[in-house]
Parts: structure tokens; C-alpha cells; sequence
């Protein structure tokens, strides 16, 4: 036997994600890369296989998401990690590095709660190179206000 | 450990002389522990013919101990024989009801919903006898002298399989599963597979195998193994034995006999040694030892006999 056997509602998401022809990614309770699939390995330009076992540091460093002068934003600093360990579900814009280039991206993140409260993230993702900012970004900030708020002492 | 099938067939009852072989009753098996107190895997139908037999021949031993049923869900085939299993309406009973949580409502008041009117003619509160729940998520507990580990299958709704140890052998049952929906089972890796730590290593594996392959394309999703993926499950996870479990309520017991010379076939296929899988059957009787699954009568070394019973 190999590592210990995953909470059913990982292995569902992950088996989901594996049949969809949307970008992406699952992401563990401490930021590990779970799974990514197909369609997401097209466009970062690595397969999953390649990077089994990568830890928030190491995907972050790898993929990004970038800041305004290409560096990666470390995991805990993602606005997404924070809204999603609030368990609600994100939606934002990103830079990451793909290809060894810079690409522009949309992406949801839906909370995994398991019935230990422990929280996952299903992560889906489109390239949006060129498009605008979409109109939900001011609600997005309102809500970050609210959860570094609920974070704060 | 003993267990004996009540009831091997899936979803609703199906009597009738096409299936008197098998058996037309729902998922129900008796397991006798160490200390000879009685677990019960569900109670569908075939709970019926075993509390009355209890009944009859409970040792002094066994009637000491409270009678614990594992509910591996609460599908009307794995809860329908409750209401009439006799211990129930007995007052010096005590039976304790273990089954999965659910954020909706209590274990107590999802089984009261069918244990009330209009559906039934008497209210949980009305039961002589002592009568608890308990509703158990993925965790391991002690029940007399086994350790009971449940965990979340693939299924429809809420649903636990069990891994049940006692004096070094291993009995894990997994009656309605889908582990290969969405899911390569023969690439994918141990810890992406539903159940396979439950699995792993028993001497006995007791497994969903409702639909016969061309059947099952046409009920992707309902909760079910086919016959591949349930041949597939057992080699990934290695048991010395497997009961293939939860018979389609149209499958008569010609078809399974077919079946059943197919599944050895391409049991051997992937590589399994002879005799090791086969049909549930109704009243066939085990025996787990620490290296052997037999039947009680038979007393010759391995290689083991096949499972079933001769009709
Ligand atoms: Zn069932
Ligand atoms: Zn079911």
C-alpha cells in the first residue's frame, strides 16, 4: 500500500476534474498540489505526472500566480487560499507562468469541506490574455475586506 | 470470526423460483465474533429469516451481548427486513444501530422516517427494546473483540464501508460501490481509489457487483460496480477471498451460474489464483481463519475449497 488512501470527497473532485475538458486543479488542506488535469497541463505546458507531490512553495514557485512584477505570490498570500479557508468560494484574476511566458487568467475556487472541517479547493481556470477585468472585482474586494477582517484580532 | 448470507441480492427483493439459488433477499450478513456475540452487516430482507433464528438458537453466550447491526447506508435495500426483526419487538433486547451521519438529520430520524406511519404500523419509540444509534463517520472503534473501521465509499448519498478485524482476520464489506465511476481503476494509484484501505489485505472481501459490463453502460453513476471494475477493485486491493455481492434483481439464478463461470474465467485472466471469486449466495456459511476462509465442515488445508455452497 502507497500513501494513505484519500477522503472519498477528494477522490471524487480529483475523478471529476480528470473527465472535464476545463482546466483544473485540486488542492490540499496545506496547499499541496493534488491534481491537475489534462486540459490544465496543456496550458502550463507540464503534465501532472511530472509534478506529483509538489508542495505549496513548490507549485507557486513553478506556476505562479505572478504580481505585478512577475514574481510568484507566496501560497498564504493568494486571495483565493484566503477566501476559500473561509469557506466560500473565489473568483479573480491571475498572471501565471506557463510555458516558461506570462498568461492571463480567470479562475474559480470552490471550498472542499470535509466533515473534519478540513478544506480542499477545486480550482478551475480559463486563459483570458487581453480580455478586460470583469465587473464582479469590486464585490471580490469586498468580500477580502470582510474575510481579513474576521482574520483580524 | 463466522458469517453466514441472509441476503446477497441488491435494490428490492426478488423472490421467486428464478432465484431460489441465490436468493431473493436483501443485503444482509450475520457475523459471528470471537466472543460468539452477534454483527449484523445491514438489514435488508434477509434480516428477517436471521433474527428468527436467533431467535431459536441463540446461545445463553450470545443472548449476553447486545446485537450490533452496521447500516452501511440507508437505501431502502440495506434497511427494509428492520421491522421485522424479531429482537426489536423483544424487551430484554438490546441491539445497537451503528450508520453513517448525515448533515440532514439524525441516523435515529432518517430510519424513523420509514419506521412510521403511513409507511409502518408502529413508531421507533414503540419498540420493546432497547434500542440506541449511533451514527459513525470515517473512524475505528471497538465492538467486543473487533476493531470496526468505517469509511465513505462511492455510492449515492451518505455511505460507509467496513473493515471489521477480530483474533487476526480481516472481513471487509462493501456491499453498494462504484469505485470505478470517473476513475481508471487498473492505472490509477492505491490512494486515489475509493475503499481501498478498507480492502487492502482482507481475508475476505464481501463487494458490489450488481451489473454485468454492456449493463452497466447503461447505469453509469447509479451507485454500482460492474463485473470489470469489481474483478479490477479486488485485484488492486488484494483480498484472499472474494463474495461478489448485491445481484441485480433481474439476474435469475441461470444467469448468475453463467455469470458466475464467466467471473472465474477472467478472474484467471488477470491472474488470480483459482477458486478465490465468486456469487454471494443465500445461507452460505464462512469460516475466517487467520490464514483460510472455509466452509465450517471443511477441515483440508489450502488450497481452499470454492465458496459456494453445492446448490
Ligand atoms: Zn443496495
Ligand atoms: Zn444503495
Amino acid at each position: 500500500m502507497s500513501a494513505q488512501q484519500r477522503p472519498l470527497e477528494l477522490i471524487l473532485a480529483r475523478n471529476l476534474l480528470s473527465n472535464l475538458s476545463t482546466p483544473g486543479l485540486l488542492v490540499g488542506d496545506g496547499g499541496r498540489l493534488l491534481f491537475y488535469n489534462e486540459a490544465a497541463g496543456a496550458i502550463v505546458g507540464r503534465s501532472f505526472e511530472e509534478v506529483t507531490g509538489f508542495s505549496a512553495e513548490e507549485w507557486t514557485s513553478e506556476f505562479g500566480p505572478l504580481d505585478i512584477d512577475g514574481h510568484p505570490i507566496a501560497y498564504e498570500q493568494i486571495q483565493a487560499t484566503k477566501i476559500v479557508r473561509a469557506h466560500m468560494p473565489f473568483h479573480g484574476e491571475f498572471s501565471i507562468k506557463a510555458h516558461g511566458g506570462r498568461r492571463e487568467i480567470a479562475l474559480t475556487a470552490i471550498p472542499i469541506v470535509a466533515p473534519d472541517d478540513s478544506t480542499a479547493a477545486v480550482v478551475l481556470f480559463w486563459l483570458t490574455d487581453g480580455e478586460p477585468v470583469p465587473a464582479h472585482a469590486a464585490h471580490l474586494s469586498d468580500r477580502l475586506r470582510e474575510v481579513d477582517g474576521e482574520a483580524a484580532p | 470470526m463466522r458469517l453466514k448470507v441472509w441476503g446477497a441480492r441488491g435494490s428490492i427483493p426478488a423472490p421467486g423460483p428464478e432465484t431460489m439459488r441465490y436468493g431473493g433477499n436483501t443485503s444482509c450478513v450475520e457475523v459471528t465474533l470471537s466472543d460468539n456475540s452477534t454483527l449484523i452487516l445491514d438489514a435488508g430482507t434477509g434480516i428477517r429469516h436471521l433474527g428468527m433464528a436467533m431467535k431459536q438458537d441463540r446461545s445463553e453466550a450470545a443472548v449476553a451481548h447486545p446485537v450490533n447491526i452496521l447500516l452501511t447506508h440507508l437505501h431502502m435495500d440495506h434497511i427494509q427486513g428492520f421491522m421485522f426483526f424479531p429482537p426489536m419487538f423483544e424487551a430484554g433486547s438490546e441491539i445497537v444501530v451503528w450508520g453513517p451521519a448525515s448533515p440532514e438529520a439524525s441516523l435515529r430520524d432518517r430510519i424513523a422516517r420509514y419506521i412510521s406511519a403511513p409507511l409502518a404500523p408502529v413508531e421507533v419509540r414503540e419498540l420493546p427494546s432497547r434500542l440506541t444509534f449511533h451514527e459513525t463517520d470515517a473512524q475505528e472503534w471497538q465492538i467486543g473483540p473487533a476493531r470496526i473501521r468505517a469509511q465513505a465509499v462511492n455510492h449515492r448519498g451518505p455511505t460507509l464501508g467496513y473493515r471489521i478485524e477480530d483474533n487476526g482476520t480481516v472481513l471487509c464489506y462493501i456491499p453498494d460501490h462504484e469505485p470505478g465511476l470517473g476513475a481508471p481503476l487498473a492505472s490509477i494509484e492505491d490512494e486515489w481509489i475509493s475503499g481501498f484501505d478498507l480492502a487492502h489485505g482482507a481475508d475476505l472481501l464481501i463487494h458490489d457487483c450488481q451489473y454485468t459490463d454492456s449493463e452497466y453502460d447503461h447505469h453509469l453513476g447509479w451507485g454500482h460496480s460492474p463485473v470489470s471494475d469489481a474483478l479490477e477493485f479486488a485485484r488492486r486491493t488484494g483480498p484472499a477471498r472474494v463474495l461478489l455481492f448485491h445481484h441485480d434483481p433481474l439476474h435469475s439464478d441461470d444467469f448468475l451460474d453463467r455469470l458466475d463461470t464467466e467471473l472465474a474465467e477472467r478472474w484467471a485472466q488477470l491472474g488470480g489464483p483459482a477458486g478465490c471469486v465468486s456469487l454471494a449466495t443465500e445461507r452460505l456459511e464462512l469460516e475466517l481463519t487467520r490464514d483460510r476462509v472455509q466452509r465450517p465442515a471443511e477441515a483440508a488445508p489450502p488450497p481452499a475449497p470454492p465458496l459456494r455452497s453445492p446448490a
